[in-house]
């Protein structure tokens, strides 16, 4: 039990593990921020198409893709994705392959995300408390967005490329080495479930 | 031993006297930790039945009771308001929660009233349910088909009217939807008698609404509004004045 405990721990921080998830949700949300892509043009070429409230989407009438929210920058926001996916995929790729990105080049990378996952959250909280509709490949986004955001953090803090001071850099990346973000991003992700079903439960299970 | 080498051994111990601190620290923090994640699945267990058990009750009282149709009603769940002999058959699903079917309602119920009253169009209402999901669970399009249906059933020249002010005080798909006494406000208001209002609160017509929409969703339509001239799905601009006029006129034309 305990040996097993261990492997597991050693596989979490075997850089294949890591750079694996990264691909998976980056893929993840690659193919999500497509689906929504596709849907946002088709119900641009022809309002039409997502005026009936269709009975077998959680949502209905396409309220989320038709909503100022979802075209913060005058365009849709899954085409934001459909152009930072396919980076992080090529970064997990090329790690994967064995290649050291320069520190400049990851601190970026983690910059650059940080405000994507933000923008994530802030249009989950504008859907659920404002828009009022549940748009799953939107909420794949987030959860897979939040795996990034996670693997990427691990990764940066392990290798000290965050340039943060070194007594705080030692003491996160003695976190990560104990799994504490593990703790960190498993309670984040509950959250999320609980505000879902706390906000939807009737729709998803009644 | 030299006093570098004492000093050196001294500090060794330091750092393995501080590394063993840490770990009991974060020891500490991952207990916690986990206290909170199993505190948050029992949470999110505990909604699910919740939510689950609660919808139940709802379901199963609204289905025992027998379902009754109300006395203007087709067998296929439609209320029928208009002449039998009138030569357009005109037939409307709606769910008084979809924000669509009030678009569609705002722009034609005018048209709609005036092809009834001058005996072109005989109007079969389908109200439907479906978006009951939609409005916190309180069930407002089963509420307000029950209030469409009541009034059908006991006054109905006021089905137009009360379907126009519901429609005219829309709530917003995803809200908890008009309480019951909103919808009576509403109905008296549009000239519904106070003794046919009242009757609301038994939910008579409950179970005919769920068994409609069941039927209507059988017969193939996909969403609402869903709107059939002479049984034919019309598929232009719902949303315009003038379309389906035309389209009722070419058909009383045939």
């Amino acid at each position: 039990m305990a040996d097993l405990l261990l492997r597991v721990r050693r596989l979490r921080h075997a850089n294949g593990w890591i750079y694996g998830t990264m691909l998976v949700s980056a893929c993840l949300s690659l193919t999500a921020s497509f689906v929504l892509s596709v849907d946002a043009m088709r119900l641009a070429a022809d309002p039409g198409a997502a005026l009936s409230c269709n009975i077998n989407a959680v949502i209905s009438c396409g309220t989320v893709a038709s909503s100022w929210q979802a075209h913060l920058f005058g365009f849709p926001n899954a085409f934001l994705g459909l152009v930072a996916e396919p980076v992080v995929i090529t970064i997990a790729v090329a790690s994967l392959g064995g290649v050291r990105f320069p520190r400049w080049f990851m601190f970026s990378a983690q910059v650059v995300y940080t405000i994507g996952v933000l923008f994530a959250y802030w249009l989950l909280y504008q859907s659920m408390f404002h828009i009022g509709a549940l748009c799953p490949w939107c909420l794949l986004i987030t959860v897979s967005t939040t795996l990034v955001f996670a693997t990427l953090t691990h990764i940066n803090l392990r290798e000290g490329n965050l340039f943060l001071p070194s007594a705080a850099n030692s003491t996160l990346a003695g976190a990560v080495k104990a799994d504490l973000d593990v703790v960190v991003v498993t309670i984040w992700l509950l959250i999320l479930a609980l505000a879902v079903v706390l906000k939807y439960g009737s729709a998803l299970f009644g | 031993m030299g006093k570098q080498a004492r000093t050196a051994s001294r500090e060794r111990r330091a750092a393995m006297v501080a590394a063993a601190q840490r770990r009991r620290t974060y020891r500490i923090v991952t207990g916690v930790g986990g206290l909170v994640i199993v505190g948050l699945v029992i949470a999110i267990v505990v909604t699910i039945v919740s939510v689950a058990g609660k919808e139940k009750p709802n379901l199963t009282g609204a289905s025992s009771n027998a379902v009754v149709a109300p006395a203007n009603a087709t067998a296929t769940g439609a209320i029928v308001i208009g002449t039998g002999d009138a030569p357009v058959r005109l037939e409307i699903y709606l769910d008084y929660m979809c924000p669509y079917c009030g678009r569609f309602e705002r722009a034609n119920s005018g048209e709609i009233g005036r092809l009834i009253a001058d005996g072109t169009v005989r109007l079969e209402l389908h109200p439907l349910s479906f978006l009951d999901k939609s409005s916190h669970g309180t069930r407002y399009s089963t509420r307000a088909a029950n209030a469409v249906a009541t009034t059908a059933d006991k006054a109905p020249d006021k089905v137009l009217a009360l379907t126009e002010t519901l429609y005219g005080h829309q709530p917003v798909e995803g809200s908890a939807g008009l309480s019951n006494d909103e919808i009576a406000t509403l109905a008296n208001s549009s000239g519904v008698p106070r003794e046919v209002v009242d009757r609301f609160q038994q939910g008579e017509f409950e179970a005919w609404v769920a068994a409609s929409t069941e039927s209507g969703f059988k017969s193939g339509i996909t969403g609402t509004p869903t709107v059939k001239v002479n049984g034919v799905v019309f598929t232009d601009d719902l949303y315009t004045v003038g379309p389906l006029t035309r389209a009722v006129e070419t058909a009383k034309g045939r």
